[in-house]
């Protein structure tokens, strides 16, 4: 593989190098790019490429694999749970990505407007990582129905009712998503990028009379893009193939109302359904790369690009 | 300080929204703190305290029984989680540790190549290789990978038979030990961006050099580029770090025996233990709750749990401020268009 590769652009990488420097370049290459080269073929390219494979067979525990075509899917898609996980999924990657995307975002512009040592610190603070297993705990603290702080903020302050929180089957995907609106989001590379915008630019627009919003709207917005681009992508790509933090605070719970769909693949594949649960990861695959593709399009679309 | 006007900025007006601003900035940073301090406070109530209601802002009578708990386990907090807190603490330290040593310098030699030793197309196809599955979502591979890490090379549930006879074919079996968690970590198509994004702001004309005076490419690019990379070797080391500190689902998936998991699968089998969310009918939840009323009567409850959340969350917490300089300089990537 790394014979193909070409080493040109040192000064001396001329057809006049004798063979034996050609040959020595190539190991020095070849050292540089096969360790990295089996493990992405290993654990990154080989499972992707199996997976098709595997999701139309049963890979039964013992015994010899049998081809089963389409059935998988067939049987899949007469399961009711399925359509469910997926519109859960649906709702909770489309509300936890119009409730906490765009957060970060400000807070990266409105940071840059702070003097250098205030905005060390504040940035520090802000992106500080609770780390999110350790969140799960705290939040199923808090959401607790007997001795939770939110439940006596509920019943004591506000005077409410005992509510059910994380037991209600209509509210639960909404108390779920809430707390991330703390979590840690990409913040860091919006403040780098922020701060490759030259302040000539600002000034310019100064002087043409752009006040506080028009300069977001015109220059930093605009200036962001490439990396809000990514980070929207990731998000997308990341929130539709939730698991941790549902899988932590509900366990899909109450009566699979939080259940996302790769929850669902954990719940086969726990049943050793090898064949099932490898389809159903093909089809949220599938749906995801749906997603991307409507993304790219709408993204290309906009006006001012 | 360039949204605001840099003439007139003493104007009444300016002057209020800046410090709402400020305010505003202030109050999400306040926000953000309060999981730390519930946390650490919980984290020194006695057991039946941290169930009160209405809840305490600061224990009342501060008692270590928690942390305690942490690393001598009583019996019947054995049955729950078999090993001390600290063992799993351990265990998360030997799979980050090895992840970090096996990854940073395989991504990041495989980033300088395609960088630097790679021109025209070639390049390119190996940037292909290398990120592509960074844009394609990871949950396909989650059943053949760990159908690989029982049978490798065969991503199947039993090993083929050789043609012709009845054995199966020779198999290596990671499943269940730290090496499932570490190998197939070994390369991280993200962190391949970020070196990749920071060599290629590296001029040439630094590495030519280099090479007329006869360096190795290695040589080159332990001895010069190493010591220039410092910002993206601390940024792609802390998300390798967090990443792996924090994984979940694919230690639930690899890891079975309690004595190598993870603390993230040992904050599973707790919260379980506390919440009964994990349990499917009432002759479970009940036989659970005596279980509990147990250990709080030994002194554990919320307060234990929150000890397990701050081992988990101090070292990320740690590593962060540790490398805080070297974030913002380290990451050099303008999008993936």
């Amino acid at each position: 593989m790394a014979a193909q590769a070409e080493v040109l652009d040192a000064p001396s990488a001329q057809s006049s190098v004798p063979s034996e420097v050609k040959a020595r370049r190539r190991w020095q290459l070849a050292l540089f790019i096969v360790p990295a080269f089996l493990f992405q073929f290993f654990w990154g390219w080989y499972p992707m490429l199996v997976a098709l494979f595997l999701s139309m067979t049963d890979a039964p525990i013992r015994g010899a694999l049998t081809w089963q075509g389409l059935n998988n899917y067939n049987r899949l898609l007469l399961d009711p749970l399925v359509p469910m996980a997926f519109r859960i999924t649906l709702i909770y990657a489309g509300l936890s990505i119009l409730l906490t995307f765009a957060i970060p975002i400000f807070v990266s512009i409105l940071l840059m407007e702070m003097p250098p040592n205030v905005m060390r610190v504040m940035m520090i603070l802000w992106f500080l990582p609770l780390s999110g297993i350790a969140s799960t705990l705290f939040w199923q603290y808090l959401y607790n129905e007997q001795f939770g702080l939110f439940q006596w903020i509920a019943t004591a302050v506000l005077g409410l009712p005992p509510q059910s929180f994380l037991s209600s089957q209509n509210w639960v995907l909404l108390w779920l998503i809430l707390p991330s609106i703390l979590l840690y989001g990409p913040g860091l590379y919006y403040l780098t990028g922020l701060q490759s915008i030259p302040r000539s630019y600002y000034e310019a627009a100064e002087i043409e009379g752009a006040g506080f919003w028009r300069k977001i709207w015109t220059i930093s917005l605009p200036r962001l893009r490439p990396i809000i681009a990514m980070t929207l992508l990731f998000a997308i790509i990341g929130s539709l193939q939730e698991f941790t933090f549902p899988d932590l605070m509900t366990r899909g719970g109450p009566n699979g109302a939080s259940r996302t769909v790769v929850m669902y693949i954990m719940n086969i594949l726990n049943n050793a359904r090898y064949g099932d649960a490898t389809a159903l990861a093909v089809m949220l695959f599938a749906l995801i790369m749906v997603a991307t593709l409507i993304y790219r399009i709408v993204f290309k679309a906009d006006p001012d690009q | 300080m360039s949204l605001f006007p840099v003439v007139g900025r003493k104007q009444p007006r300016l002057r209020v929204a800046w410090w709402v601003i400020v305010a505003l900035l202030c109050l999400g940073i306040f926000m953000h703190l309060i999981p730390f301090f519930i946390m650490i406070s919980t984290s020194f109530k006695p057991a039946s305290e941290a169930m009160a209601m209405p809840p305490t802002l600061f224990p009342r009578e501060p008692t270590l029984a928690g942390w305690e708990l942490a690393f001598n386990m009583t019996a019947s907090a054995r049955s729950l989680i078999s090993q001390p807190l600290s063992q799993y603490f351990i265990n998360s330290v030997i799979m980050t540790v090895g992840t970090l040593l096996l990854s940073i310098p395989i991504t990041s030699m495989s980033a300088y190549a395609c960088s630097k030793l790679l021109k025209g197309r070639s390049a390119r196809y190996w940037f292909f290789f290398f990120i592509g599955t960074l844009m394609l979502p990871g949950i396909v591979t989650l059943i053949p990978s760990y159908l690989l890490t029982r049978n490798f090379p065969f991503p199947l549930p039993v090993a083929p038979t050789i043609p012709g006879t009845e054995t199966p074919f020779p198999t290596i079996r990671i499943w269940n030990t730290f090496w499932a968690v570490i190998l197939p970590a070994g390369f991280s198509a993200g962190n391949f961006l970020l070196f990749k994004g920071f060599f290629d702001s590296i001029p040439d004309s630094i590495i030519n050099a280099a090479r007329v005076d006869g360096g190795s490419e290695f040589n080159i690019f332990r001895r010069i580029v190493l010591p220039m990379s410092v910002p993206v070797f601390a940024v792609t080391i802390y998300f390798q770090f967090s990443g792996t500190w924090e994984s979940y689902l694919w230690p639930l998936v690899v890891i079975q025996d309690s004595s190598i998991a993870p603390l993230t699968l040992a904050v599973r089998r707790l919260v379980d233990a506390f919440t009964y969310a994990g349990t499917t009918n009432a002759q479970t939840a009940l036989g659970q709750s005596a279980n509990v009323s147990n250990l709080v009567n030994q002194g554990l409850s919320w307060n234990g749990l929150m000890v397990l959340g701050l081992l988990q969350a101090i070292p990320v917490f740690l590593f962060f401020i540790v490398v805080r300089e070297y974030l913002l300089k380290g990451v050099r990537i303008q999008g993936l268009k």
